[in-house]
């Protein structure tokens, strides 16, 4: 008893202490510290939903905060998202950003980073530290006139993101080849399902490109195919021709919505009906597969394989890398940025939590079960890539183009004139 | 008084209740008090919430719409200079972009396409005014992503001349961005989130730095609903009005579960909104400090409370169990009480009864000693009657004083005032005792008594062995009393494994075929003061107290007394004793002096046969047993045998083919002269012959050491070889005298008329003061013996005894001192003796007792 009356009284005690002292300056105002240093950071922003979280901003953001950490600065956001196709979209408000040099540091696709690097708009990152770590394809596909003006966090991964329970209904086996894959289309159509492939105006290119490079990329013969096209002795058109008869033979059959594939936005579009099972087959990207945003929390089996092609599934392989502004106003904040969230720490704290491929060789991280055919694919290395800055065509965001003008009714034919006259356009700079 | 704790504990349980009722009143109060408090708290905090974020959005309005005027101002102005040049196309170009304005073109009126100050061709077109907003009278466009990619607006502004001559327009882009450096960096500690929208078409077109979190970036107004989860339609639909008319609007609306003020707020006439939420605890932060100091000071209250009322109910349940515990204390103390009255009135009512039955069973013999006397009386002429009758009057009254010896000795008992004399004792005394006492009873009764000794390795014991005769006494005459005639009782003593060296382990058994006893008798059997059977109805005579004196002597000696009855079976005692053995037990010089160290011992029965093995253990003796006549004679001719020489033969009495005297002469053909001792169970029966043969003698079976050393020492000796022990010789008192020291006046007369008849002479001294004087004026070997009684008016016996031994005469010192007493215990004698007494004999007195112990000591007297 005794010994809780004196931890009572010596409580009290304290308490009074601590009520009495404490006396300030007579100044009121807390002493400001001194100007934050800002990196101004250009990325897109999905359209977000009520209490769910962007496990793949996330990521990204994690990164960040581990920069603005180690750099002491404070990286400013700041997005644009297309509300509808009639708006600019945002690798065209991008590349005005870039132009304008209104940020520090940008995220941007390939076909971007490709048209900025030519123009020189994006400062060569080969100088960073992280560079050494990043594997060789990360590199090429990213190097402009000599200069490595992207770097990715994640190496992006396009698939076709299946209803396996769908497939089992109807007994159907996942198809490997083009012929495979109208062969179940065309079961499906016949079940009732008016669209089996669900599509939106950016990422039907990568069953071109899974068609067009399967045999560029994986023949063995890949340089010297590439020197080819790059003098012009080889056409675009010849290897693009038979995934635009695909598509043709897709949007012909009624499998593919061609009209509401050209004004729908990725996932915006058909990530409702696929979700709803309605449509059984849709592309995306590998983190959809992780991101309760997109398909990450599906009511079925769902399987992401590669796309149909001559040697089987074939996974797209594209980059979408951050670049710094060669003009940015605050440019060396940016580049010290830029080493943290590119480096292994970084990118395996982006890994882990994105559940992705890393550009790193020395980052690797097991995969959601979804994802394990197509990664089966890439561990084997057995992929396409659908933009390579060592081609002096850019082929992601014009091959993108070309098929919205199929989409829009122009045939096969003329898709083929426009390669060649894109070809010749690249060929003249 | 059930019903008054059944009260008690009704009015406790409703003071319980009551109590309850008042804690939960008080809380409700207290409660009550609470909610309203928090409730003013909080519709003040509300208001004061919405007055704060108004001031502030009001603030923010004001910066921007000052900006927009000033953007406004500068046009003009611009519009006024260019006004006064006359190239308009060609002045425009002198003018550089700036962060806010970021594209200045002038378009000459009457043209559609004109010229940018970067000198690029520009045009209306892509240019919305179509919803006539306007910032100080200027025409503004609706909000696009301009060549920047970033959000702009543009502001038209007549270039006209003083004269008011129209030149061309002004046009002038603006960025969104270029308010964020005039906008306060943070929103309530960063964490509300504010963006400006553009009206029209509903397009957030700026998210402030600084402003809310950074991951939300919101499109449009639909954009904000979706993320933000704002679903009432209602809601939705009131904030169309308000941008229709141009109003503002605050709403409460929980964001990511949290409760927050939301806001849609009208800059520059509805031309922009400024779009966004503050959570509530980011506006209320010292208004949640005092709400939590008011919960805590809320709890503190309730904590301490709620310690009131636990050390209450710690205080109230120690209270209660304190009263429990007096409860069952009392409780038990009635129990007691009541079972205190219970014992006692048993033990009343037992008395009771037992002073009845007592009444009842002193006068029927009291009867029939007054009945016989009255007959005495009348037929006093007839001497055969009147032996008769005296005969009776002599059974009864032993009866009676059997009767009241019991009672003494029960309440001796009771009393704790029994103590045993622990002397040593041999057991073949003690059973040779009880054997003399009961054989004669059970021949009378025409049973059979039969004495066994098992196993018994020692014959010495230290113990009261009269007490222990009372307890055989008291178990056999039971025995004998409650066995119909011609049956069986078993005297039976067991020798048992021993616990220690110190004590001997002695089993007792006294075993009928009798009446036997019901399991109900069996449960009182060793009360005192009850008895089985009324003995009114009883045809068995006794006190019933025998038994309940025999059990308390055998638990005063440390021993355990069991029995098992059954009607019409048998009765079985057990009585398990530990004696003490004395030191100098064994005698082996006796076995070496007589030259004994072989004897052979010929009996049929193999127990009796294991029985003197046992006894002789530690003799040195060899003994050899055979059970048939056969074998013995076998065993005689043997050369082996008769190498090792045999001293002795034990021959039993009845042994088939070796009866008396044939038996006698078979053995002493092979073995001349041999000692032959015949075993007997009873008496001299068949062997009368061959006793008269020299070196033959008979024991008694079963016997002891002591009693075959002394049948030896007599057959060595040459004594006379008699079955019986030693007859009480013919003795008479003829000539002598003696002093008789008695008050009471009868016992006087008796005393001098047995004394008379017995040929003596007896004078007597009325007390002890008497005697003493009578005795010292005596001559020297006037009295043979004195006669002392104990209790006795002016000195008593003890008194007189010691007076008389401390004269100074020769014979005061060896004259026989007989105390003659109705104090007959135990301890009375040991008082007698300690005063100097010679012999304490107990009244009434036995003539022939009296006899023998005179003649013991007047003539020890003699010889002296």
């Amino acid at each position: 008893m005794k010994k809780i009356m004196t931890v009572c009284l010596a409580g009290l005690a304290v308490l009074m202490l601590t009520a009495c002292g404490g006396e300030k300056g007579k100044n009121l105002i807390v002493t400001e510290e001194e100007e934050e240093k800002i990196v101004n950071l250009f990325s897109p922003m999905e359209k977000t939903k009520p209490d769910a979280d962007n496990v793949a901003r996330s990521a990204s953001d994690k990164t960040i905060i581990m920069a603005e950490e180690k750099c002491g600065v404070s990286v400013g956001y700041i997005t644009y998202t297309a509300e509808d196709y009639q708006d600019k979209t945002y690798d065209e408000v991008a590349l005005d950003r870039a132009r304008n040099n209104m940020d520090d540091i940008y995220l941007l696709n390939p076909d971007v980073i490709q048209a900025l690097g030519e123009e020189g708009k994006l400062a060569d990152l080969s100088g960073l530290s992280c560079v050494e770590n990043l594997r060789d394809v990360v590199k090429i596909a990213n190097t402009v006139d000599g200069k490595l003006v992207g770097i990715p966090q994640e190496v992006v991964a396009y698939g076709l993101f299946v209803n396996k329970d769908m497939f089992d209904q109807y007994q159907l086996e996942l198809p490997e080849t083009p012929e495979e894959f109208l062969e179940c289309c065309k079961v499906f159509k016949e079940n009732g399902i008016e669209t089996p492939v669900g599509a939106n105006r950016w990422w039907l290119e990568t069953f071109v490109f899974a068609q067009a490079f399967a045999d560029l990329y994986n023949g063995g013969n890949t340089e010297a195919e590439i020197a080819a096209l790059n003098s012009g002795e080889s056409k675009y058109s010849d290897y693009m021709r038979k995934g635009f008869d695909f598509l043709q033979e897709l949007i012909d059959c009624g499998y593919v919505d061609a009209k509401k594939a050209l004004v729908s936005e990725a996932i915006d579009g058909e990530g409702e009906d696929f979700l709803a099972q309605k449509t059984p087959i849709v592309m995306a990207y590998w983190g959809a597969a992780n991101t309760e945003t997109a398909y990450g929390a599906t009511d079925f089996n769902m399987q992401v394989i590669g796309f149909p092609s001559s040697q089987g599934q074939m996974p797209v392989v594209s980059m979408t890398g951050f670049g710094v502004g060669a003009d940015a106003e605050h440019r060396e904040d940016a580049m010290r940025v830029m080493e943290v969230v590119l480096s292994d720490e970084a990118l395996q704290v982006y890994t882990e939590t994105n559940k992705v491929i890393s550009p790193s060789k020395n980052v690797e991280v097991d995969c959601v079960p979804a994802l394990k055919p197509l990664n089966d694919r890439i561990e084997e290395n057995v992929y396409v890539l659908g933009s390579n800055a060592s081609m002096k065509m850019e082929q992601w965001g014009n091959t993108c183009l070309v098929v919205r003008k199929l989409l829009g009714g122009a045939t096969v034919e003329e898709c083929m004139e426009e390669f060649d006259k894109l070809q010749e356009e690249a060929l003249k700079k | 008084m059930v019903r008054r704790m059944k009260k008690q504990k009704r009015s406790r349980k409703e003071s319980g209740i009551s109590l309850l009722l008042s804690i939960i009143l008080v809380f409700c109060v207290l409660g009550a008090a609470v909610f309203s408090v928090s409730q003013k708290i909080s519709k003040e905090m509300s208001a004061s919430a919405i007055q704060n974020l108004s001031e502030s959005l009001d603030l923010i309005e004001a910066t921007i719409e000052a900006i927009l005027k000033n953007e406004a101002d500068f046009q003009k102005l611009i519009a006024e200079e260019l006004a006064m040049t006359d190239d308009l196309e060609g002045d425009i170009c002198f003018y550089e972009k700036s962060k806010a304005m970021v594209k200045i073109s002038v378009i000459l009126t009457g043209k559609t396409e004109g010229i940018s100050s970067t000198g690029e061709k520009f045009s209306e077109e892509g240019l919305d005014f179509s919803a006539g907003k306007t910032v100080d009278g200027l025409p503004v466009t609706k909000s696009y992503v301009n060549y920047m990619g970033t959000w702009a607006y543009t502001m038209k502004c007549p270039i006209a001349k003083k004269d008011g001559k129209e030149l061309g327009t002004l046009y002038i882009e603006y960025v969104y961005d270029s308010l964020d450096r005039s906008l306060p960096d943070g929103f309530y500690n960063k964490k509300a989130s504010l963006y400006v929208m553009d009206a029209e078409s509903e397009r957030f077109v700026l998210k402030p730095k600084g402003m809310g979190e950074r991951s939300a970036g919101h499109l449009n107004l639909e954009d904000f609903y979706r993320a933000n989860a704002v679903s009432d339609q209602e809601l939705q639909k009131d904030v169309s009005k308000c941008l229709e008319n141009k109003q503002n609007m605050l709403f409460y609306h929980d964001i990511r579960g949290k409760s927050s003020l939301n806001y849609m707020w009208s800059v520059n006439d509805g031309m922009i909104y400024l779009v966004g939420y503050v959570p509530i605890e980011a506006i209320q932060q010292e208004g949640k400090t005092v709400t939590q100091n008011i919960l805590i000071v809320v709890v503190a209250m309730l904590v301490a409370f709620f310690l009131c009322c636990v050390l209450y109910y710690l205080s109230q349940r120690q209270q209660n169990k304190i009263r429990k515990e007096q409860e069952l204390e009392r409780e038990i103390h009635n129990k007691q009480l009541a079972e205190a009255l219970q014992a006692a009135q048993l033990a009343n009512n037992s008395k009771t009864m037992f002073l009845s039955n007592m009444s009842h069973d002193i006068r029927t013999p009291m009867n029939a000693v007054l009945g016989f006397a009255t007959l005495l009386d009348v037929d006093a002429e007839n001497p055969v009657k009147v032996r008769e009758y005296t005969k009776k009057i002599m059974a009864s009254g032993k009866h009676l004083l059997s009767l009241i010896n019991d009672i003494l000795d029960v309440s001796k008992i009771e009393s704790g005032k029994v103590v045993l004399n622990i002397e040593k004792f041999t057991l073949s005394d003690l059973v040779a005792s009880v054997d003399a006492i009961i054989r004669p009873m059970t021949r009378e009764r025409e049973q059979n008594f039969y004495v066994e000794i098992t196993e018994m390795q020692y014959e010495y014991f230290m113990g009261d062995e009269t007490r222990l005769n009372q307890i055989l006494i008291n178990l056999l005459s039971n025995a004998s009393k409650y066995t119909q005639p011609g049956g069986n009782i078993w005297f039976r003593i067991l020798g048992q494994k021993q616990h220690s060296a110190q004590y001997g382990y002695v089993r007792i058994e006294v075993e009928d075929n009798g009446y036997g006893m019901t399991p109900e008798y069996l449960e009182t059997i060793f009360d005192a003061f009850t008895r089985a059977e009324n003995s009114t109805t009883n045809k068995v005579q006794g006190t019933g107290l025998g038994m309940a004196i025999t059990k308390n002597i055998v638990e005063l000696m440390g021993g355990t007394i069991e029995v098992f009855s059954e009607v019409d079976q048998g009765t079985l005692f057990q009585v398990d004793l530990e004696l003490r053995i004395p030191e100098e037990q064994m005698d082996q010089e006796f076995w070496k002096e007589n030259g004994i160290d072989h004897i052979l011992v010929i009996d049929s029965q193999k127990e009796v046969c294991k029985n003197i093995q046992i006894l002789m253990k530690d003799t040195n003796v060899v003994v050899d047993t055979v059970c048939s006549s056969e074998k013995a004679i076998e065993m005689l001719q043997e050369h082996s045998f008769l190498e090792k020489g045999c001293q002795m033969i034990l021959l039993d009495s009845s042994m088939p083919g070796l009866e008396g005297r044939k038996g006698v002469e078979k053995i002493r053909e092979i073995l001349p002269a041999i000692p032959i001792l015949f075993l007997s169970a009873y008496d001299t029966q068949g062997v009368e012959e061959a006793l008269c043969l020299e070196h033959t003698g008979i024991l008694a079976k079963p016997f002891f050491l002591s009693a075959l050393k002394q049948k030896i020492m007599e057959m060595q000796e040459g004594k006379d070889t008699e079955w019986d022990v030693e007859e009480t010789k013919d003795t008479n008192l003829e000539g002598m005298h003696f002093l008789g020291v008695e008050d009471n006046e009868v016992n006087a007369e008796i005393l001098e008329a047995v004394l008379s008849i017995e040929g003596a002479t007896c004078e007597i001294a009325e007390n002890g003061q008497v005697a003493v004087e009578r005795f010292e004026k005596s001559k020297k070997g006037e009295f043979d013996a004195i006669l002392m009684d104990v209790q006795m008016p002016v000195m008593n016996g003890y008194e007189a005894t010691r007076k008389i031994r401390a004269l100074e005469r020769e014979d005061a010192k060896n004259i026989p001192i007989i105390a003659m007493t109705a104090n007959a215990f135990v301890e009375d004698e040991k008082e007698a003796l300690d005063a100097g007494m010679n012999v304490h004999l107990s009244k009434p007195i036995d003539i022939d007792r009296l006899k023998k112990v005179i003649k013991e000591y007047t003539q020890g007297k003699e010889e002296i």
